[in-house]
């Protein structure tokens, strides 16, 4: 009986994620074709305006039309659409890319994906461990100074965006103490290899960067969490708690934090999930070549294929992450039970 | 019905400005400072033609080479010239003044559609609840951003009317979301269920009795809305994506950045449109929490009200 | 017979502090329980009850705080002791039953670890121990063994409000505030919680404070009983002495108006409680008073003693 209710639920919850998955790379489809003017014309204008090549208009028609077979952008909506998703689904092709023709979209995106992993995911989970905690004292310490102080630095630091706090720091770093390096994953002198030389330089030139997601990305957690701790703080079973006596540390870790973490969690695994969009504007302040970098760079050069393989991936995980945390919250949270009430 | 109608406005009417004097003369910190630093904002905004006369006379701050370029701040330039020789504080200013008025316009576009939307799906439920929750639960899901991104990319002149539409179809889903919550948990009240029992329409029960206690919330939302517009717009400014004709805060830091400002250590160059956008989205998230402790249901608990 | 004090409240005041100014939710008062007794609090909701057992207990947390007033304990004042000192007689000498018993468990954690939780931050027994007392108290409240492998949701809110009782009498406290035992329960279920309340005072002697607005409530459980209004104490006395010849105005008016099957209709009393914000000058009742004089109006009258049993704050009573 129970066994049966979990399949159904399973299988409920995965159809549910094709479903929206479908609608979503569908819309972000359509999305694309439908903004009005023709990338590819746009791309030939360029070319000519560009005074590379002389060509007439019979002959533009005609690079126009081999263009548009190199890039997928052949016949009717429906065609175009089921051909580039059985590209993609077949033979894993996201189609060729304008910013650095001929190299295919995947291609690029293996080559940008690792930069933004590694540096979204350490800044990501530190600013969440970081944030949770101090959140969680100040929250517990409420109405104190301490509390007030922390809180209102956190509230106007997390509104500011990341990339004006990255502005800041390289101003602070690079031209007042000339500690830090301004741009770049690593030096230019060094070439990708497994060594120690160039780890180090990787984290060094990561420093900036992780620095500013970090401190703004901190401060987002520390109000959310402050703001689940207070709440909490105002639920009969802390008061309960409170009234049996229990000692401090046994009421913040079983009563307090435990509760609090849950909500944190989905918010962690989204926050991971939505790494490979990289961070657009940080990567692009820094130059750090990962998948925000990438996804600004065909945005500026109109880069029909690579801006739709960004955000198809970034779609898929950012799903699938949602998916995951669905089918694993109920164990973390016993309230919730497959298939619901 | 008509009398127990207006007997009820005029019940709620007085209740509210009673009330909101009494809001207004004991405010919550947050929310003055933010109400301040909104006022000096919109100050600034509102009065950038008369300021800018003052500095520059009748010509438009954008116009390039009245000045030398990069001149360090003076008495003439309180921030110095950029690259082109336009006096920075009154560039400043202007960024100031069209980001401002994005955000508000925007802001507001975003938050009549989420304020609409939450309470059709609140207030009615059943089938038009599950479809626009639907339609709200994946706007809030799929990364929009790039979506934004790829639109601006392709329209590269509009006016400010169509910029703010198009960001407004992008951020109304959170307010839609905190809308709808508060329809539920209101429409179960026993005044609403009375209200119903006493025959008055459903724009009645809207107006009289749901919308007073949910108007925080809208508060809260339009400060939300318009937070997240201007965040977006000066995105897609801040990597050249923005229309090109409109000059914001977010265009600033995309020319300050593109002439190497940064590396350079030219602060003036900087410092304005950075101050002045953490300001529009301090001001409001200082607004939206001064409102929400205000009108924390647990706190009102508390006291026993 | 002679009566041990055990808990005494001294002109107790509890405040809470808002925009609109204090709230003065409990202001000035003082009674006392006697060792293995059940001693009811009875009012309206709204008049302070439940703010009283918090200050009692030492809950109230800003914006609330305790201007004056002295909680007098086996001897010791608990408002002047340490958090430490406090959080040591928490449930070794005295247990709470909150209102909402609903809400009042940890809906992530075991029952047997919350009950376990409060046993070994007081005891020195070990963890297996616990876990035999815990699941043997659940047996003497009436629950199956089952229950302390559940979580909360698993459970009725009666058996939830026993689970609270359980773990209030885990470690046997001398006394045991229960706030609202039987609000939001079945007929049933309120039933087989105050016997069980009841039991609490004839099979383990310990003393039993029950606050409630609802009048069935005192009379099936109660010694003695304490009338709150607007904040104050207006009536103390034995139960059924107090039902059979009420002295107060108020009470008057709230024994007349509890239902009593024959009577075809129920006399309220007329007017709106007042607000915390703003009590009513001169004696808090007179608005509602239907005997009010001039010097109610201006004088504000204190308890005073009516007999050797019975106490009331009214300046009509002779």
């Amino acid at each position: 009986m129970k066994r049966r209710s979990l399949v159904t639920w399973l299988l409920t919850r995965i159809g549910w994620y094709i479903l929206t998955l479908w609608s979503a790379v569908t819309v972000a489809f359509i999305t694309f074709r439908l903004v009005p003017g023709n990338p590819i014309g746009a791309y030939v204008t360029q070319l000519m305006q560009q005074g590379k090549y002389e060509i007439n208009p019979v002959e533009a028609e005609k690079l126009i039309n081999e263009y548009k077979k190199t890039f997928g952008l052949e016949g009717d909506l429906l065609t175009q659409y089921i051909c580039y998703f059985k590209e993609v689904i077949f033979h894993h092709n996201l189609g060729v890319s304008f910013i650095s023709f001929p190299t295919p979209v995947q291609v690029l995106i293996i080559r940008a994906l690792p930069w933004t992993i590694a540096l979204l995911s350490e800044t990501t989970v530190f600013s969440w461990l970081l944030g949770n905690i101090i959140g969680i004292i100040v929250g517990w310490k409420r109405g104190t100074k301490v509390d007030s102080v922390v809180t209102s630095l956190a509230l106007v630091f997390s509104q500011i965006p990341y990339y004006i706090v990255a502005v800041v720091l390289i101003l602070l770093f690079v031209y007042i103490t000339g500690t830090l390096p301004p741009r770049g994953a690593y030096s230019s002198t060094l070439y990708p290899e497994f060594s120690l030389t160039f780890f180090l330089d990787v984290a060094y030139h990561a420093v900036l960067p992780s620095l500013s997601l970090i401190l703004v990305g901190l401060c987002g957690w520390l109000i959310s969490m402050r703001s689940l701790a207070v709440s909490i703080l105002g639920e009969d079973y802390l008061l309960f708690a409170q009234a049996k006596g229990l000692k401090e540390h046994r009421i913040l870790s079983r009563y307090l934090f435990r509760n609090a973490l849950l909500p944190q969690i989905t918010g962690l695994a989204i926050a991971l999930g939505s790494i490979v969009n990289g961070a657009y504007l940080v990567e692009y302040v820094f130059n750090y070549p990962g998948m925000g970098y990438l996804f600004v760079t065909a945005l500026g050069r109109l880069d029909y294929n690579t801006i739709q393989g960004c955000v198809m991936l970034t779609i898929f995980t950012v799903l699938t992450a949602i998916l995951l945390i669905d089918i694993t919250y109920p164990l973390l949270d016993p309230r919730i039970r497959y298939g619901g009430e | 019905m008509n009398n127990l109608a207006r007997f009820n406005l005029a019940k709620q009417v007085k209740l509210y400005i009673t009330k909101g004097i009494q809001d207004v003369l004991r405010l919550n910190s947050k929310l003055k400072i933010g109400m301040l630093i909104l006022l000096v904002i919109s100050a600034l905004a509102i009065l950038e033609p008369v300021i800018n006369q003052a500095i520059l006379g009748p010509i438009s701050p954008i116009t390039p080479g009245i000045f030398k370029p990069l001149l360090k701040p003076s008495r003439e330039h309180l921030l110095g010239t950029d690259l082109l020789g336009r006096d920075l504080l009154a560039l400043s200013l202007h960024g100031l003044k069209y980001s401002f008025l994005i955000g508000i316009v925007a802001g507001f576009l975003s938050s009549f559609i989420g304020i609409v939307i939450g309470f059709i799906s609140g207030y009615k439920g059943g089938i038009y609840d599950s479809i626009l929750r639907t339609i709200t639960d994946f706007m809030i899901i799929i990364p929009t951003w790039p979506i934004l991104a790829i639109l601006a990319t392709y329209i590269k002149f509009m006016r400010i009317e169509g910029l703010a539409m198009i960001l407004a179809i992008f951020t109304w889903p959170l307010s839609a979301r905190i809308i709808r919550g508060q329809v539920l948990s209101l429409k179960e009240r026993p005044y609403v269920d009375l209200a119903k029992v006493t025959n008055l329409s459903d724009f009645e029960i809207i107006f009289l009795e749901l919308m007073p206690n949910i108007l925080p919330y809208i508060g809260v939302g339009i400060g939300n809305s318009v937070i997240g517009a201007v965040l977006a717009e000066t995105g897609l400014e801040v990597i050249g994506l923005g229309p090109g004709n409109i000059v914001t805060l977010g265009t600033l830091l995309n020319w300050a950045l593109g002439f190497g400002a940064v590396i350079m250590g030219n602060w003036n160059i900087l410092i304005a449109p950075v101050l002045f956008l953490i300001s529009i989205f301090l001001s409001f998230n200082l607004v939206n929490v001064g409102l929400d402790e205000i009108y924390n249901p647990r706190l009102k608990k508390v006291t026993g009200e | 017979m002679e009566k041990v004090k055990l808990l005494e409240v001294k002109n107790l005041k509890v405040y809470y502090n808002s925009i609109w100014g204090d709230y003065k939710s409990v202001d000035d008062v003082s009674f006392i329980a006697y060792e293995g007794e059940v001693l009811s609090i009875a009012g309206e909701s709204g008049c302070g009850k439940s703010t009283l057992v918090d200050g009692i207990l030492g809950l109230i947390k800003p914006p609330g705080y305790i201007p004056s007033g002295e909680v007098i304990f086996e001897g010791k004042d608990l408002l002047k002791l340490s958090s430490e000192e406090l959080r040591k007689i928490r449930w070794t000498k005295i247990a709470y039953v909150p209102q909402g018993a609903m809400n009042s468990l940890n809906p992530v954690i075991k029952i047997e670890e919350q009950m376990i939780d409060s046993i070994l931050d007081h005891t020195n027994i070990s963890r297996e121990e616990a876990r035999k007392l815990a699941i043997s108290r659940l047996k003497e409240v009436g629950l199956p063994v089952e229950v302390a492998e559940m979580y909360p949701h698993e459970l009725s809110g009666g058996m939830k409000q026993r689970v609270i009782i359980a773990t209030a009498i885990a470690l046997k406290p001398k006394l045991v505030i229960a706030d609202e035992p039987t609000t939001a329960l079945d007929v049933v279920a309120q039933k087989g919680i105050l016997q069980l309340l009841r039991s609490l005072k004839e099979d383990y002697g310990i003393t039993v404070i029950v606050v409630s607005h609802d009048f069935a409530v005192h009379a099936q459980i109660a010694d003695r009983i304490a009338i709150m209004y607007a904040g104050k104490i207006v009536e103390v006395g034995p139960i059924y002495d107090v039902f059979k010849n009420p002295l107060h105005p108020y009470t008057k008016g709230l024994i007349s108006s509890i239902p009593v099957i024959g009577k075809s209709y129920i006399k309220g009393i007329p007017g709106l409680a007042p607000s915390p914000l703003n009590w009513p000058s001169g004696c808090r009742f007179h608005p509602r008073c239907p005997f009010a004089s001039e010097k109610c109006r201006n004088v504000e009258p204190i308890l005073k003693e009516f007999n050797s049993e019975r106490y009331v704050a009214c300046h009509l009573s002779r």
